[in-house]
């Protein structure tokens, strides 16, 4: 038996409601900057520490966790709404044309996904959160397609769909009320891993300086003055973001482990 | 010539040719979004020149590298030369695309094969281990420790481990591929070498050990095990003589899709180390807008991928020819990502 991950959920609740109330929690405003105390390592008053602005740790931490857990969901969402009509179209399509579908998903998977991002992005102009969680989401949703295809490929041809299409139902009718809930356990894992992976390439674009302008706080840009980090030896300015990050993906992936799919129960011959 | 092997030519022709189709797609697709992106190619060949030109220069300079004509005309010259092993001119190093990429290659091919080699090696034996102990508190031990470095995101590994041992310790090198003139010395380069390798294989290292084990673990539920067992085979010799090759199928089919997943991960890798090879160059020619570095660049990822996803079906369907059209590789090793 799996036990529930408590912790985890718990754990991610926590850091949940503390972003949402980070108007309420947050000692300091998200830009506020306070000259007297630059580059100052954890202490009293700032518990987490403050930047070379003089910015305090974890009041940023607390704004900029909503643009990545905003990002994270978005990503996922719209990914997934891809992933399952293109999926569900796929499997249902002749051999021909399915495999070109596949081969187009294949195609797209083949340029790593930062570039493509990055080339969306310069398209679009001006990035915000939701901006940068539209090109991650649409590049993100070619495994999960390829998932959704080979399920709908596997009851596509059942008694039930035949016979929902005599009756003249539409493709959107028995995607649905028949493919999607056959599919949806498959995929509920993969869902959520893809929240903590919209998170990691948010974070990683916005490190290397292709993310949210600098003006928008989250956990990924506070990362990205880690020159100056690395210069000056505030470790506190990497190591506590980037931890805080790592729990909660962690958190994500425990719960993502726990939907999926196929328990061992059975017992161990070795 | 007999029926069988005649219907294996047509496959493999026909496999030939949606690869040839795909890659021309692929040409297309990147072709059309870096010409729709907003920048000047000029500014990476003229540097911040570029503003003090003249408007007949600027004219002259676009006519010179064929920038003015229209975008299908640019794509068909592209694609003679191509065809002619013509990458044409990098805009930034001003030199031919296949010298510089030349000179980068290999780099990442050792940082990649390295990583490649010492992540399945690790992968396997600590799949093997989990496997054996399964359950165990060594097990949960590892198994955590494992689910926490598969969640660190690659640049911030890189960048802790810099903190520590570059900048604290000062034992191992924040970057690069080389000392200053020690581009011979194979010490010099693996020493190098560390830090990069490091993380990929720490970054890569658990997906595959985890599946492994998961796979080991489904495998000794089956009534062989009891058999062997019952004739007081040791346990280790079960799992690495009997398992290991029941898993094999699924295990060969990972490592040939891990190989497009581990040449994407030696790009963020590379970036942050300032490693120079194809990752930091692809980044480069995409900012500057080195319109043929980009697409020399694309069309290796992509065929690269387009070949080791093509491996993995071959392989999947010479053991098991049900596979034949059926499910795509991936499906097959229970790889999802």
């Amino acid at each position: 038996m799996k036990r529930k991950p408590y912790l985890s959920g718990a754990i991610l609740a926590i850091i949940i409601l503390c972003c949402l109330l980070a108007k309420v929690i947050a000692p300091f405003g998200s830009s506020e900057m306070d000259p007297a105390a630059v580059s100052m390592a954890p202490n009293a008053g700032h518990i987490f520490g403050t930047d070379a602005m003089g910015r305090d740790l974890f009041s940023m931490l607390l704004y900029g966790g909503r643009a990545s857990i905003y990002i994270g969901l978005m990503a996922a969402a719209v990914s997934t709404v891809i992933a399952v009509v293109y999926g569900a179209v796929s499997g249902m399509a002749g051999r021909i044309a399915d495999s070109m579908m596949m081969g187009f998903a294949e195609l797209i998977m083949s340029v790593p996904s930062i570039l493509l991002i990055l080339f969306l992005q310069a398209i679009w102009g001006n990035p915000s959160a939701t901006s940068i969680a539209l090109a991650i989401g649409l590049t993100g949703w070619m495994n999960m397609a390829k998932v959704v295809r080979s399920e709908v490929r596997q009851i596509g041809k059942s008694d039930y769909i035949l016979a929902a299409k005599t009756m003249g139902a539409d493709f959107g009718y028995i995607l649905k009320k028949h493919l999607l809930p056959n599919f949806i356990s498959s995929i509920m894992y993969m869902v959520v891993t893809a929240i903590g992976q919209a998170m990691i390439t948010e974070s990683t674009l916005s490190f290397l300086g292709l993310g949210l302008p600098l003006t928008t706080v989250s956990w990924g840009s506070l990362m990205s003055m880690s020159e100056s980090v690395l210069l000056s030896n505030c470790w506190w300015l990497i190591v506590i973001p980037g931890t805080i990050l790592v729990i909660t993906l962690v958190c994500i992936t425990q719960l993502g482990e726990y939907i999926r799919r196929g328990n061992n129960r059975m017992h161990s011959n070795l | 010539m007999s029926k069988l092997w005649k219907g294996r030519i047509e496959y493999a022709a026909m496999m030939l040719a949606r690869m040839v189709v795909l890659m021309l797609l692929l040409s297309i697709i990147i072709f059309v979004i870096a010409d729709k992106c907003p920048g000047d190619p000029l500014k990476s060949y003229y540097g911040d020149g570029v503003e003090r030109l003249s408007i007949e220069e600027r004219q002259a300079a676009e006519a010179r590298l064929g920038l003015d004509q229209p975008l299908p005309t640019r794509y068909g010259k592209w694609v003679k030369n191509f065809i002619r092993g013509d990458l044409g001119l990098s805009y930034k190093y001003k030199q031919p695309v296949s010298e510089v990429i030349g000179r980068m290659w290999t780099n990442t091919l050792i940082l990649g094969g390295l990583a490649y080699v010492l992540t399945f090696g690790l992968a396997v034996w600590l799949g093997k281990f989990c496997a054996l102990h399964e359950d165990s508190p060594a097990d949960r031990v590892i198994c955590k420790i494992g689910v926490i470095s598969g969640n660190i995101p690659a640049f911030f590994m890189a960048l802790l481990l810099i903190l520590i041992f570059s900048v604290n310790l000062r034992v191992l090198p924040a970057g690069g591929a080389y000392s200053y003139g020690m581009s011979g010395s194979i010490a010099d380069r693996l020493y190098h070498l560390v830090l990069p390798v490091t993380v990929l294989v720490l970054e890569h290292l658990w997906y595959y050990a985890y599946m492994i084990r998961n796979k080991l673990v489904e495998e000794t539920r089956q009534d062989y095990v009891l058999l062997c067992k019952a004739e007081g085979m040791p346990r280790k010799t079960i799992i690495s003589k009997s398992c290991m090759r029941n898993i094999m199928p699924s295990l060969l089919v990972m490592m040939a899709v891990s190989v497009p997943h581990i040449l994407g991960g030696t790009y963020v890798v590379e970036t942050v180390f300032s490693y120079p090879g194809l990752g930091t160059l692809s980044f480069e020619s995409a900012m500057y807008k080195d319109y043929n570095m980009l697409m020399a660049l694309c069309m290796i990822t992509g065929l690269v991928m387009l070949v080791f996803n093509m491996m993995a079906k071959v392989i999947n369907e010479f053991i098991d020819p049900r596979m034949q059209y059926e499910k795509t590789a991936e499906e097959v090793a229970g790889y999802e990502a």
